[in-house]
């Protein structure tokens, strides 16, 4: 594994999915395609309150229609606290993961929140059964804003929160230097708060999961989750079962991720094995999209507070940053999103006085967990916001502002590991081109009813989820007795490659061809433990595994070829699954085929183990955006976005391309038109893809994905995270965009026709 | 609840299955005929991934009562790839534009019905085609360069 | 509980079948917003009777003067034939601005009038064309104008388990006369309008002779911008005229406030533009 080599077989080339055939074809299996032998069908009794306790219930008419075969609430189903999130799983030993739900609880928080579920012979009758099942609720006063669920007059929405009023685990505080001391030398300081929606990830398979119960107890689940391994942990915890009785797959194709299913599929997998413990069948639980959009895991609302002080050349000199984000009815990720808007946030610039406080907050609203950027899209959308207001005012084009003050390779920053390598310049100047930088400013003729700007944002993310929580991976690589080769490793692939990008990783290492190497993903019973495929980690930390386990192998191989040589080890090589003398003129080989199958005649097999603890790295990305606002009715048309990706080394650069044009995607609507909204009553008005306005093709703008190159020295070949980037500065490059074509400033988004009429017509007024 | 039986053409064959008449053809397609290629999105026609071409055009299997498609043609992903995969199959694999994969079907088939009929689209009627497809992995980025390409293809074919 | 499926051939037919089940079944056409209903259980009916396989009824055809559009006939159809796309471009744009491909090839235009909801954009635009629906008893046939067809919030005049529309029809629009449609929303696809506007005008030396402007959503049906109407009949086709109308259209709308889909102050706001906009293109097809 080194990062300046140039010469790679197969790492770099855009091969073919390894999962495309069977996905064009509709071969391919997903959860909500599974099904089994007397399996059962199971519907969900939510609550249609924001917050109630629930005073009487009871299941005996619905039990008595035929063809339910079992119904679950909170007084036949384990009391056992937990999270549907592996947050509690994998939190770092220094904080206490929040455990704050039950299968089933007699107090409801959030429209849609559990109250029973059925297990019937039919969805029909299982739908049919919900409506016998009587409850009698007592309502409960709700709150449903971060900042109004601190207040003293608020609901306790949760009990036992130690650090204030309904806030979840601890609050997260960063510092370094003195920020006091930094606005004080600094020669200008722009302060803003800015408001952030609940946006949701709209994977296009729902959260489902299918439980089998044997006689013996032990448990199989296939589902959709992102992390086989650490749901398993959840479900022991949350059922008292041994990890070693349960087993967790994907049936092996997960309709994308996102975040959404880090961990539990929402609760699709405890209700499944609920239902199965008392059914005695197996149990299928696939949510409608209403329940996935009202009941399973959102980005976090909230507010962000930006404050930065600078020189009078653009030096940037202190920045002091707050978020307080909305947590919705259970913590999920509350606790981690914080840290990493504030960690992320901090680390773009070189700024040596900051200081950060974050921290979310209980409501009565539908959970907010992880979603791709995972609290870095909202803290950039305020930094970038105030970074363009200071390049304003210093009248200093924005490029050049940012370009003075960006991180560069040793700079000291608040993350607990280096900034290893770093191509946001390149990012920025190519992005620059892109975009036609030089046009902005010369777009518009006065009287124009439709005008025209052009914004930058620049930004960073993780390439995996240490320091902020737990992160270690292991992988196998097996080379068969025919000399193919079989990698092993627990994670899943959510549709980003990884079946594909692995076993790239492993061929190159061990100098095998690429159609010899097949991969074990995403089931706790063939593959050891990984904390699965989220934090953009799973190609940068399961692939670093995947190339030790390919190295150890390796180092098996050619030592025993050594012997079958007569040719020292180290001077051994293999590439094209033959193993030949590197080192000196001899000209003797011999096939990876023949050795294996010479081993295996002798007793042995040449197994390789990758057990790390993979470091982190930073990502850079730079977004450019032209816009054309309407300014008759407020709407904004994005002409063209352009992401330009520092990736390390694009291991496969089409797939690198599709999670980068994949996340502007989502960072468009994030930016537009995205957005869950609830009513006076605490309900959910956006739970449909019809009025949740996420883009469709039609709605795309021109997109030009950019790869930029920077060679890591900690990723596998170079390569860093690339799942989470591609949304992160979308938003304020579009923003800012439209404060180059409109001259207003917004410090909410989505950019609403609505929103951006009535600042135009304000604006107008003043 | 009175079953009826549907007769149709699936994927060229002749086909017969008893349905009731609430049922709807995605249902009847995934669950009694085990064509589970055909997804479902959200059962409310607004995601796309059930799409199926009927009588030659793409239309959302989710809203279509599967009595509908009595004497109909009915086309599933699974009956798109003959000997080899389909140009539009073929291109979608060599440029990237499956991701995740729960949406491909749907495209797969939005994008047949749309070459069959128009063997030239502009970009416009390919975004047209595909807009009721909903993917949230790729942007549609690849997906759009698929279709062109598979049209160029199929052009070459003749 | 829905016991039966019927796929008729012929008006007559459907007519028999409707007398036989006596208030039982419903007429089903493209159903993607009926069998969404029934599944809500907001419609219930005992049998479905399905008129999509009727030849007559899959026409859009020209004659004496009208225009005419089967009730089998989708969205598809409509936005993409060739004598609407000439004669009612409004109706075209119309019908291609609903949900999707996928949706616009099995939804008629028929069925999204007898869904009577405010907002449904062909309906919109066959109200400014003046179009009628021909309506089947089992003993008559009448002609109903589209904006009569209303009994209430998504509610149709006309009741789908005793009566068949058969065809809506418009006269051929004349040389002197166009229409526009034009239509705000968050998304170019699967969206709902936030508003939309449909005009009809008929010009006669630079003025207009008379012009039909019906907007929606701003009232339980599409509504009549009855007074901009009146004020531009006769007037001289100017700015300061199709100025004047944009803002007496707001005297007759009362659009509600939704957090999907825009507040009241914003679609008043914003109507204005769209009557404007609508008028300009509609006296461009005119000229």
């Amino acid at each position: 594994m080194s990062a300046d080599k140039i010469d790679f077989d197969i790492v770099g080339k855009s091969v073919r999915r390894r999962d495309a055939f069977e996905k064009v074809t509709g071969e391919a299996v997903f959860s909500t395609d599974v099904k089994l032998p007397g399996m059962l069908y199971a519907k969900v009794l939510r609550s249609p309150y924001p917050h109630a306790k629930i005073k009487k219930i009871d299941i005996s008419k619905a039990e008595q229609l035929p063809g339910v075969k079992a119904v679950a609430y909170y007084g036949n189903t384990p009391r056992i606290k937990f999270n549907t999130s592996a947050t509690m799983t994998f939190t770092v030993p220094h904080l206490e993961p929040v455990l704050d739900q039950y299968v089933f609880d007699d107090i409801v928080r959030y429209v849609g929140d559990e109250v029973a579920a059925v297990a019937a012979v039919s969805e029909e009758i299982a739908q049919q059964a919900l409506k016998l099942i009587e409850v009698e609720y007592e309502e409960l006063p709700a709150v449903y804003d971060p900042l109004e669920a601190m207040k003293e007059e608020a609901p306790h929405i949760h009990t036992g929160c130690k650090e204030g009023k309904n806030i979840p685990g601890d609050i997260v505080k960063i510092d370094m230097g003195d920020v006091e001391q930094g606005f004080a030398e600094s020669d200008l300081v722009i302060e803003e708060m800015f408001k952030v929606p609940v946006q949701k990830q709209v994977q296009m398979e729902t959260q489902a999961a299918v439980a089998q119960v044997s006689r013996e107890g032990d448990i199989t689940v296939w589902s959709t989750t992102q992390t086989p391994h650490p749901t398993r942990m959840i479900l022991s915890r949350a059922f008292g079962v041994p990890h070693s009785k349960i087993r967790v797959l994907n049936p092996p194709y997960v309709g994308g991720g996102f975040g959404v299913r880090i961990g539990c599929s929402a609760k699709a997998e405890p209700i499944a094995v609920a239902l199965a413990m008392l059914a005695k069948r197996p149990v299928k639980v696939v949510y409608t999209r209403e329940e996935d959009f009202i009941a399973s895991d959102t980005r976090h609302g909230g507010y962000v507070w930006a404050k930065l002080g600078v020189k009078k050349d653009g030096t940037f000199h202190a920045l002091d940053l707050k978020g307080v984000l909305n947590a919705g009815a259970y913590c999920s990720f509350s606790c981690e999103t914080p840290g990493v808007l504030g960690a992320m946030t901090l680390s773009v610039y070189r700024i040596p006085h900051q200081k950060y406080f974050g921290h979310s907050v209980y409501t009565n609203t539908t959970p907010a967990g992880a979603m791709r950027g995972f609290g870095n899209p909202q803290g950039i959308f305020a930094l970038e916001s105030v970074v363009d207001m200071v390049a304003e005012k210093l009248n200093i084009d924005p490029l050049e502002l940012r370009l003075k003050n960006i991180m560069q390779v040793g700079d000291p920053w608040c993350l607990p590991y280096p900034c290893g390598a770093t191509g946001m310049a390149e990012c920025i100047e190519k992005g620059a081109k892109s975009i036609g930088w030089d046009r902005r400013g010369k777009l518009n003729k006065p009287g124009a009813t439709k005008v025209r700007g052009i914004g930058v944002a620049i930004g960073s993310h993780v390439s995996n989820s240490w320091p902020f929580c737990v992160d270690y991976d292991n992988a196998y690589v097996t080379i068969q007795q025919d000399g193919s080769v079989q990698v092993a490793c627990g994670v899943p692939d959510i549709g980003t490659g990884t079946t594909t990008t692995l076993p790239q990783l492993a061929a190159e290492e061990l100098g095998v061809r690429f159609d010899m190497v097949n991969m074990t993903f995403g089931d706790t019973a063939s593959t050891p433990f990984d904390i699965g495929s989220h934090a953009s980690r799973t190609l940068y930390a399961a692939g670093t595994a995947v190339v030790a386990a390919a190295k150890d192998a390796k180092q098996q191989v050619l030592e025993y070829a050594a012997d079958l040589l007569d040719v020292s080890a180290e001077k051994l090589d293999m590439k094209d699954s033959e193993v030949f003398v590197a080192q000196g003129s001899d000209e003797k080989r011999i096939s990876l085929k023949e050795i294996a199958y010479h081993a295996h005649l002798r007793n042995k097999q040449f197994i390789g183990v990758g057990r790390i603890v993979p470091p982190n790295s930073p990502t850079w990305e730079a977004h450019f955006a032209e816009v054309e606002v309407d300014l008759q009715t407020g709407q904004v048309k994005v002409i063209k976005l352009v992401g330009a990706h520092d990736v390390g080394k694009a291991i496969n650069p089409a797939i690198c391309e599709g999670q980068i044009e994949g996340g502007l995607a989502m960072g468009l609507g994030y930016a537009l038109s995205e957005e869950i909204r609830y009513n006076d009553k605490g309900k959910q008005q956006n739970k449909s893809i019809s009025t949740y306005f996420l883009p469709t093709a039609e709605d795309m703008p021109e997109v030009e994905a950019i790869l930029v190159e920077s060679n890591d020295p900690s990723g596998p070949f170079g390569a860093k995270g690339v799942g989470e980037t591609g949304l992160v500065p979308t938003a304020p490059a579009i923003a800012n965009a439209v404060y180059n074509a409109t001259g207003i400033r917004f410090t909410e988004i989505p950019l609403t026709e609505e929103r951006v009429f009535f600042a135009l017509r304000n604006n107008k007024k003043s | 609840m009175s079953l009826k039986m549907l007769k149709f053409t699936l994927n060229g064959e002749p086909m017969e299955v008893p349905v009731s008449p609430s049922d709807m053809l995605v249902d009847v397609l995934r669950d009694k005929l085990e064509l589970t290629g055909t997804k479902k999105g959200c059962g409310e026609g607004e995601c796309g991934a059930c799409t199926v071409i009927m009588n030659g055009k793409a239309v959302a299997s989710c809203l279509v009562p599967a009595l509908k498609a009595m004497g109909a043609e009915v086309e599933t992903v699974e009956g798109v790839a003959k000997e080899k995969a389909h140009p539009v199959q073929e291109a979608f694999m060599d440029l990237g534009a499956v991701q995740c994969g729960f949406c491909i079907p749907g495209m797969i088939m939005s994008s047949k019905a749309l070459l069959d009929e128009n063997p030239k689209p502009s970009k416009e009627e390919i975004r047209e085609a595909i807009s009721g497809n909903i993917c949230r992995c790729t942007g549609y980025v690849k997906i759009e360069k698929a279709v062109e390409a598979a049209a160029q293809k199929l052009q070459e074919r003749g | 509980m829905l016991q039966d499926y019927y796929i008729p051939k012929s008006i007559a037919d459907t007519l028999a079948l409707l007398k036989d089940n006596n208030g039982r079944a419903r007429i089903i056409a493209g159903g993607t917003d009926l069998v969404l209903d029934h599944q809500a259980e907001k419609i219930t009916a005992d049998a479905f009777i399905d008129i999509s396989n009727i030849d007559e009824l899959k026409k859009i055809e020209c004659s004496d003067g009208y225009i005419s559009i089967g009730a089998a006939v989708t969205h598809n159809q409509v936005a993409r034939s060739q004598l609407i796309q000439e004669h009612a471009i409004a109706l075209a744009q119309a019908a291609r601005a609903v949900g999707s491909l996928q949706i616009r090839n099995i939804a008629t235009v028929v069925g999204n009038v007898v869904n009577a909801q405010p907002a449904a954009d062909t309906a919109v635009a066959l109200v400014a064309l003046g179009a009628e629906a021909e309506i089947n008893s089992f003993s008559e046939v009448e002609y109903v104008p589209v904006e009569d067809m209303y009994a209430g919030l998504g509610k149709s005049t006309v009741d789908s388990t005793s009566q068949l529309v058969t065809r809506i029809r418009f006269a051929v629009p004349e040389r002197n006369q166009g229409t526009a449609f034009v239509r705000l929303c968050q998304r170019k696809a699967l969206a709902l309008p936030m508003l939309c506007v449909a005009a009809m005008v008929s010009l006669k030396d630079d003025k207009f002779e008379w012009v039909r402007l019906v907007m929606a959503p701003v009232g339980p049906k599409p509504i009549r911008a009855a007074k901009a109407e009146e004020m531009l009949k006769g007037s001289p086709v100017t700015d300061e005229v199709i100025e004047k109308a944009a803002q007496l259209a707001l005297e007759n709308a009362n659009p509600r406030s939704s957090l999907v889909r825009g507040s009241r102050e914003y679609r008043m706001g914003v109507l204005p533009v769209l009557i404007k906009r609508a008028l300009v293109a509609a006296v461009a097809q005119a000229k």
